[in-house]
């Protein structure tokens, strides 16, 4: 797949995007609010019953800003749907399509994929703006061109890595009538290791040392730390060269899979 | 440019019964079910043929286009379009190759045509020129450029099928799967597709596989026709072969001039063929094509003739026939 079929794919995928301005813009605001409503009220509620400044190493203004970051990266991680597009490919016979196409499923989905992140990127930078004017921020919380550069960098690698995490299971659709409980299982333990629902800091004893070598936290929980500033530069490389190795493991099973699928792909549909 | 040695393609899928009953009981155990799609056919296809693949729903056309098109894997046989296994999916064949299904759009549903056909700009990497000249040709003898800004789910379907059509030869393919093309489009959209077919074939000379329910198609479109059922084929040959083989007749149609006092005309038993309708306005007789020339004078003559045609069995009927015949061959 050339740059410029990359760029063109990502680029129709926007403008499809746009074409729904009214669900654009109510599942911007929608779910953003939703899960930064819940967390404040939670934790307010907590922090009071607990009489103490701080948990898990988090006071109050740095837990609401963990959710906040938690909730707008998020989106830029996993982005929409995505992943059951290609399982719904394999279903009702859409990927038939791309396998007459002179290109690579995977590239042009992934592309497809970036293309539909607009509404992620549009709000990190909304909420991102608004957010400090409207909720409190801790004290000192400055991030530098450093640790946005890093935070950048490391929402990109998770956006692969969840795009590679989520493909395998997709591809049980070759064999299976159905991969939607597993797809949501997956997604429900990648939430919870990656740290989106509580901080991993809140794990108990060494699990969160454990949860390190897992793929899961670098969706989530690495990003946030790093633009929070908790993580020392040698912390962050060595993230992102453990969540790079997933995403070479993760390619590898995704092949192996795929090689298998394409020989009982029957094209339904058609 | 297709060349096919007995392909076969086997379906492995699982029976379920119906009902809670069924669905408590599947959880457990489920019956496979094995169906042969194809068997071992055989055939080669040259530069500039369009060829009819005909037979009745679940025969195995759409299976053996979908081989062909690189979308299955077979299950035995080979097959080489343009010197390349299709299912291997080599970039350079599927460059060269479209397939148009009918029943299934391509293009992207809430984008206006023109965006979409920018993005298979790219996907094929058709240089500026040939695009704009290719775009320019397509939607001209289609009739649709103006509509290429308007988002393609606001189209018809006739004029969503010219879109796939554009969509699908826009990087002139030589070898060209056209899956039911006409399907659903009403009489003036099915005779604009296939005006547009032939003259894409006399332009580019691809191998074509048509395959088609509707018999005016395979009749207007296709020189030589594949009969399939149950995945083995019954007929392969020239379609005038065809229907000299299996419709030795023609029918001879005289609409008769005669006032409501005048007696029924008598037509004479000698007359050569089947008189399969006898009316006061009009009679209609199955005639061995090789006296439909007698025939015709000796009834000018007989009866008071205001009208005369001579009619081909119709391409269903054939088809009919062959089914039926090779139905009875079966053991």
């Amino acid at each position: 797949m050339t740059p410029r079929l990359f760029l063109s794919t990502f680029g129709i995928e926007t403008r499809k995007l746009m074409s729904y301005r009214v669900d654009f813009w109510l599942s911007a605001v929608i779910g953003f609010v939703v899960h930064v409503a819940i967390a404040f009220f939670l934790w307010r509620a907590i922090f009071d019953a607990s009489g103490s400044e701080r948990v898990g190493g988090y006071d109050f203004e740095s837990m609401v800003l963990y959710y906040v970051l938690v909730s707008l990266f998020g989106k830029v991680v996993r982005g929409p749907e995505f992943p059951s597009d290609v399982s719904q490919d394999i279903y009702e016979g859409g990927l038939s399509r791309y396998l007459v196409y002179p290109t690579n499923y995977f590239l042009f989905r992934y592309a497809q994929h970036l293309g539909n992140l607009a509404p992620a990127l549009v709000q990190l930078a909304l909420f991102g703006t608004l957010c400090p004017i409207v909720l409190a921020v801790p004290d000192g919380f400055a991030p530098g061109f450093g640790a946005i550069a890093g935070t950048a960098a490391a929402l990109l690698v998770g956006n692969a890595l969840h795009y590679l995490l989520m493909l395998p299971v997709q591809l049980v659709a070759f064999w299976a009538d159905n991969v939607w409980s597993l797809a949501v299982m997956m997604r429900l333990v990648a939430m919870l290791l990656g740290g989106f629902l509580v901080p991993l800091s809140l794990f108990p004893g060494g699990a969160e040392e454990a949860a390190r070598f897992l793929p899961f936290p670098y969706l989530f929980h690495f990003p946030v730390e790093i633009v929070m500033g908790r993580l020392s530069p040698l912390a962050w490389a060595e993230g992102m060269g453990i969540a790079l190795a997933w995403c070479g493991v993760l390619a590898l099973v995704s092949s192996a899979v795929w090689q298998r699928g394409k020989l009982v792909y029957s094209g339904v549909g058609i | 440019m297709i060349e096919v040695e007995k392909l076969s393609k086997t379906y492995f899928t699982h029976r379920k019964a119906p009902g809670l009953k069924g669905s408590i009981r599947s959880l457990f155990r489920r019956e496979k079910v094995v169906r042969e799609a194809v068997r071992g056919v055989s055939f080669r296809i040259g530069e500039g043929e369009i060829v009819g693949l005909v037979g009745p729903n679940g025969a195995g056309k759409t299976t053996l286009v979908k081989m062909l098109a690189g979308i299955v894997h077979p299950t035995s046989g080979d097959a080489r379009v343009l010197g390349y296994r299709p299912w291997e999916r080599d970039n350079r064949l599927r460059r060269q190759v479209a397939l148009i299904m009918g029943q299934k759009a391509q293009l992207w549903w809430d984008l206006p045509a023109g965006d979409s056909f920018l993005l298979l700009k790219d996907i094929y990497r058709i240089g500026e020129k040939d695009y704009r000249d290719s775009l320019a040709l397509l939607t001209e003898t289609l009739a649709v450029s103006h509509l290429l800004d308007i988002p393609l789910r606001r189209l018809s379907l006739g004029e969503r099928m010219k879109m796939e059509l554009v969509a699908a030869l826009l990087h002139r393919p030589r070898v060209v799967y056209l899956d039911e093309p006409t399907i659903g489009l009403d009489v003036t959209a099915q005779h604009a597709i296939r005006d547009f077919i032939l003259h894409y074939r006399e332009q580019h000379r691809p191998a074509m596989i048509l395959t088609s329910h509707y018999m005016e198609d395979i009749a207007r479109l296709c020189k030589r026709i594949i009969v399939i059922r149950d995945g083995e084929f019954v007929f392969d040959g020239p379609l005038d072969r065809v229907v000299r083989q299996y419709a030795p007749d023609k029918v001879v149609t005289v609409h008769l001039d005669v006032g409501p006092d005048e007696p029924l005309p008598v037509i004479g038993p000698e007359l050569p063929g089947r008189v399969v309708e006898a009316g006061r306005d009009r009679i209609r007789v199955e005639v061995p094509r090789e006296r439909v020339t007698e025939v015709a004078q000796s009834l000018l003559e007989r009866l008071p003739v205001a009208d005369l045609t001579i009619e081909e069995t119709e391409i269903g009927t054939v088809v009919e026939r062959i089914f039926r015949e090779k139905g009875a061959a079966r053991p």
